[in-house]
């Protein structure tokens, strides 16, 4: 079986924007789901979010952004439709009665002013699964707030946990959590479809970034309830040493390193070539080590500051060593690991040619007879007629009509300035 | 809803991003076993902190929250008599989640082929930090390694003039047994259609790679590899800022792309709408200056209350929240984010849902805490496999459980 193979008949339409949602639903597409992304000439934000060739948009730049082929509307289709117009809502409760999930990440309430809460969607559908995907959740007090992926960061304690030893707490990354939830996204789509093949019931699901994030930081959550209260250590560790990120040869040039016994501090000793400052009998022990952390990252820092990151990475393996050079975009494009791997893909945008082949990351696992790729993206409302006819049942002078009235459009509108 | 409860999973004890897998699976319903070799267990048991007085191998913060609602058994796989039982227990299972270094497994004679010899609807998942192909593959990994090779250290966190900083508490681990999941999901589907298993290879290192997506496809289409010190001097989308009784983070979101309109308004504070403030480039220039306008302001402010008035505006703010306020949250007690468990060894506490309801409902409800070492080997040898106690008390005293 391919990898369309497997969620084959399964029809998805998502009003997404942004990056966590698009992101989760782009799993389904890769799997084969027909995954309808419902789209408005009103919120282009995501078409203009690029990155374009050399940073700069071209004459069709709604459909050449990198992030359209990487989430936006890999393996997706388009519908580009005015849902909040009567005769848009029209079409799209159409289209729901002949689809299995509908998902969404508007703020809480807009599904229901639309028409499109769970409850309206199963009258049309008894047998739909919906998931809303927010900052909050639905329920709670602070359900009516949106979010960043930075702010999750922040309300999930992630961003408390993180920062300089010593120092002040700092975001945890820029964008992590959209990623994190989006797979928590794909992960809990997964659950309903199978769990509705078994059953013949659909459900409601209703997706929290924040908690998703409190998920991830479960041991702090345990931790908090009993008074124990991490530290901030940058790339140190509670217990392990040496463990952080140590200069290397050049300009902005790091290796990390992670020990986590006596045997990995003997065979880095070895690696090293026995240095004196390492043979002090502080080091010994995992214990002296924890105690003497700042003087042996400093003497090891001074160490590794004369060597050159990835020729040292090889050597220091070579002795059994935990270790990694911080590799930056310019080496993972050309990464010969992640080339021998499949991993990157090189996609070539029919839709604008003039873009050229571009590099992308891949899926992040193989699934030997589940290959899985770009294998299209849809430009703006690229399956209007096709859907509006074959699922909403509409016939050619219909769609027309709605074409005439703005209703669907491929093309964003004229006052729409160039990104 | 226990959605898996017919998915039955084995996990043999290696990495975190194995354990967390295994865990994903298991708080959706499915009946997990987790396998550890005898005497010392998962290595987690003996990571600090631990809750309550002391080292103990049950108490462990990171063992505790990444190991809920498994079973627990011992049992030495390097032996042969260990093999024999693992063996007749894979016959029974539809997901294998394994997390040790590629070809640990293949020495032991447990290798894919084997396995699929004994149970061809197996779901093999191997979690390992640079995949089971490529010139790396015999790395030794870590998660810090993983944030390094993967771009993440360099890229996103941490300050432009200082080294890089990483994320904590395994975060590149979890991110793998998301992954881990999502593939197994597509496999599963697949293989109650087929009835053929799969063998499943994660890599943590790409799950790095993938996951801040600021890294590949943009360096293609720009030439410009992202670097870190985004929040440097980044009053408005990035720094945290101190409150009355904590920290803020702000953002220009929710302002009808009117920001410093919408914030003079809302801090009451006219001079944010100033010329030098109007662009984003021209409050990185001038971040200083508009430091010292918003900083007295956001000072005079509860965490709460600021969530509570900004959430009216529309406008969109993270609060820097600690474990501790996180735990004592009003909203998320609201929401039933927590459940409460009970343990013989730590007493009762709340553990963090999926981060999803199903129809109203947190998948952690009348869950179980981690368990004990070969808490289950009774009733999984015994009155599952339908060994005798006589022969479970040889195997014990041979150290294979």
């Amino acid at each position: 079986m391919s990898a369309t193979g497997i969620l084959e008949g399964i029809r998805v339409l998502t009003l997404e924007q942004v990056h966590a949602l698009p992101w989760g639903t782009s799993f389904l597409a890769d799997f084969g789901a027909q995954v309808i992304r419902v789209e408005s000439v009103d919120h282009m934000q995501d078409r203009r979010s690029g990155p374009f060739p050399d940073g700069a948009a071209g004459e069709e730049w709604w459909n050449e952004g990198g992030n359209l082929a990487y989430f936006g509307t890999r393996n997706k289709e388009s519908l580009c439709l005015e849902t909040v117009h009567p005769m848009g809502k029209d079409v799209f409760l159409k289209l729901v009665k002949n689809c299995d999930v509908v998902t969404d990440n508007f703020r809480p309430g807009t599904m229901r002013r639309l028409g499109f809460d769970h409850e309206s969607l199963v009258k049309v559908n008894p047998q739909i699964i919906s998931l809303s995907c927010t900052a909050y959740g639905h329920t709670g007090p602070w359900r009516r707030a949106g979010s960043r992926a930075r702010t999750v960061d922040a309300a999930c304690g992630l961003s408390y946990l993180t920062g300089y030893e010593g120092g002040p707490s700092a975001r945890a990354s820029s964008n992590y959590m959209d990623h994190s939830v989006g797979n928590n996204v794909a992960y809990a789509l997964l659950l309903a479809i199978y769990h509705r093949r078994k059953t013949g019931k659909g459900m409601r699901i209703d997706m929290s970034m924040q908690e998703t994030g409190v998920s991830a930081i479960g041991p702090a959550i345990l931790e908090a309830q009993r008074g124990i209260s991490r530290p901030r250590l940058g790339c140190a560790h509670i217990w392990k040493a040496p463990h952080n990120v140590y200069p290397c040869e050049g300009n902005d040039r790091w290796i990390a390193i992670a020990v986590s016994s006596d045997e990995e501090w003997r065979s880095l000793r070895e690696a090293m070539g026995e240095p004196g400052w390492a043979a002090d009998p502080r080091f010994d022990t995992a214990l002296g080590r924890q105690q003497n952390r700042g003087d042996l990252d400093k003497l090891l820092g001074q160490w590794t500051a004369t060597q050159e990151a990835q020729t040292l990475v090889l050597h220091f393996q070579q002795y059994g060593v935990a270790a990694g050079a911080a590799l930056r975009a310019e080496e993972l494009v050309c990464n010969d690991h992640l080339q021998q791997r499949g991993y990157l893909q090189e996609f070539h945008n029919e839709h604008a040619p003039w873009v050229g082949p571009r590099v992308y990351a891949g899926r992040p696992f193989r699934i030997p007879q589940i290959p899985l790729e770009i294998r299209r993206l849809a430009s703006l409302g690229e399956h209007n007629a096709q859907i509006l006819r074959e699922l909403a049942g509409l016939s050619d002078s219909e769609i027309e009509s709605l074409a005439g009235d703005g209703i669907i459009s491929s093309r964003p509108k004229p006052t729409e300035p160039a990104p | 809803m226990r959605v898996l409860e017919d998915v039955k999973v084995l996990e043999l004890t290696g990495t975190l991003s194995g354990a967390y897998c295994a865990k994903l699976l298991a708080d959706q319903g499915a009946p997990t076993i987790k396998v550890e070799p005898p005497g010392m267990g998962d290595p987690a048991r003996h990571e600090p902190p631990f809750i309550g007085e002391g080292p103990h191998s049950d108490r462990s913060s990171l063992f505790l929250a990444f190991n809920t609602n498994k079973r627990g058994i011992s049992l030495d796989i390097t032996q042969e008599e260990g093999r024999r039982l693992l063996l007749r227990l894979i016959q029974d299972v539809d997901v294998l989640v394994e997390s040790h270094p590629p070809g640990y497994l293949d020495g032991l004679g447990l290798d894919y082929h084997a396995l699929r010899e004994v149970n061809p609807r197996l779901i093999l998942t191997s979690l390992t930090y640079f995949g089971r192909t490529g010139p790396y593959r015999d790395f030794k990994g870590s998660d810090l390694v993983a944030q390094a090779t993967g771009g993440f250290l360099h890229g996103v966190t941490g300050s432009a003039d200082r080294p890089p900083m990483g994320t904590v508490l395994e975060q590149m681990e979890i991110t793998a047994a998301r992954n881990g999941v999502i593939a197994i999901m597509a496999a599963l589907l697949q293989q109650r259609d087929t009835g053929e298993g799969q063998h499943i290879d994660v890599s943590t290192m790409e799950a790095a790679v993938s996951t801040p997506s600021g890294l590949i496809h943009p360096y293609s289409f720009t030439g410009r590899s992202p670097r870190r010190g985004g929040s440097d001097g980044n009053v408005m989308d990035g720094m945290h800022l101190a409150t009355k009784d904590g920290e803020v983070t702000l953002t220009t979101a929710g302002t009808g792309g009117r920001p410093m309109e919408a914030w003079a308004e809302f801090l009451e504070e006219p001079r944010l709408t100033e010329p030098q403030f109007a662009s984003r480039s021209g409050r990185t220039e001038n971040w200083q200056e508009l430091y010292d306008l918003v900083a007295p302001k956001l000072a005079q402010w509860n965490n709460l209350d600021l969530m509570e008035a900004s959430m009216s505006r529309g406008l969109v703010i993270g609060l820097v929240q600690s474990p501790q306020q996180v735990v004592e949250s009003p909203h998320l007690a609201e929401r039933g984010a927590f459940v409460e468990m009970a343990h013989l060894e730590t007493g009762a506490l709340k553990y963090p849902g999926p981060g999803f309801l199903m129809d109203g409902v947190n998948s952690m409800e009348g869950g179980h805490p981690a368990p004990h070492l070969g808490e289950h080997n009774h009733q999984v040898y015994c009155e599952e496999l339908g060994l005798s106690s006589g022969e479970l008390g040889v195997l014990h005293a041979a150290k294979v459980i």
